[in-house]
């Protein structure tokens, strides 16, 4: 695993996505499943159940797919990073409308656009010769 | 060129083309069509990049880099000569700015990547050292330019419309929103 990036990322972002979504039912207590306005993960990131859930979801594909070949990680860091690109230009156009069922803030923002590009950077930009050994 | 150095680039043009994609909110029709053309195709190119692991349409991608900052100059000029400030000022200092530097990263790297190409193409030149490196020394730099890039496009998306919105509804972005800069305007 720690000869290829891709591998190793997923295994990192995984671990740490997990470790935000559990940690997110700690500031959600009374928030609405879709609540537009939900609680401040460590005072900047807001987040409700939902948002958190899908932390869970994420983290566990990452974690699985690090965890077991090349081609895997490569295709969820990829897949995943694209969804979260996608999700940080929408969130921009959604942040005051009940279309924001994530309770997306700027801060979101920021942290879905920043792991969109180092996934998508290592997942579409690494270990390509070496997933049909993998 | 590294991968290190294609992936670089190919976050500058993300960060780039997602400025903007949100300095579409604010603009005009005349300026939104352009905005909304310039982040696609940046987007687009920074994929293909990644993909398929070499400098897609160099001349062109330099073409591209250079030339909004060259209109957008000109918008500033046309502006100020003509005393009619709200030409301009839908085209925010502060995102513009960040989308300037990153556009520059592209065209400059872009630049060397043509010389070097150029030199390499010569009968006498030696052949060019095959580089490798270890998955974490990849990862970090990676990582470095996934962080800078996030850490300059933060203010930018801050000082758009679209951040602007996320004030009213989550804060003030650590204080980014409170910048006051020339030609960022307020609300």
């Amino acid at each position: 695993m720690t000869k290829s990036p891709n591998r190793m990322l997923a295994t990192i972002f995984g671990a740490v996505y997990l470790l935000i979504g559990l940690l997110g039912f700690a500031v959600t207590g009374g928030v609405g499943f879709i609540a537009t306005k939900g609680g401040l993960l460590l005072g900047l990131f807001e987040v409700n159940p939902l948002h958190n859930v899908a932390h869970l979801l994420i983290g566990a594909a990452l974690v699985i797919a690090g965890l077991s070949s090349i081609r895997a990680s490569r295709t969820v860091n990829s897949v995943i990073g694209a969804v979260y690109l996608l999700l940080g230009i929408v969130g921009l156009f959604i942040l005051d409308s009940p279309a924001n069922i994530l309770a997306i803030n700027g801060w979101d923002n920021v942290l879905h656009f920043a792991s969109a590009i180092i996934l998508l950077g290592v997942g579409l930009g690494a270990d390509k010769g070496r997933v049909a050994t993998a | 060129m590294s991968q290190v150095t294609r992936c670089w680039l190919s976050f500058a043009a993300i960060g780039s083309g997602v400025v903007h994609l949100a300095l579409v909110i604010s603009s005009p029709l005349p300026l939104a069509v352009p905005m909304l053309v310039l982040g696609l195709a940046e987007l687009i190119w920074a994929v293909s990049v990644l993909v398929k692991d070499r400098i897609v349409t160099a001349r062109l991608a330099q073409i591209g880099a250079t030339a909004p900052l060259i209109l957008w100059s000109l918008l500033v000029v046309v502006a100020t000569m003509l005393g009619t400030p709200q030409i301009a000022s839908p085209l925010r200092f502060v995102p513009m700015a960040i989308a300037a530097a990153f556009e520059l990263f592209i065209a400059g790297t872009i630049a060397v990547y043509l010389r070097r190409v150029a030199a390499a193409s010569h009968p006498d030149a030696a052949p060019a050292p095959t580089q490798t490196q270890s998955a974490g020394r990849y990862l970090a730099a990676v990582f470095v330019g996934g962080l800078l890039v996030g850490a300059l496009t933060t203010p930018a998306l801050a000082a758009t419309q679209a951040g602007t919105v996320a004030q009213e509804h989550g804060g003030t972005m650590g204080g980014m929103m409170m910048m006051d800069m020339p030609g960022m305007g307020h609300h």
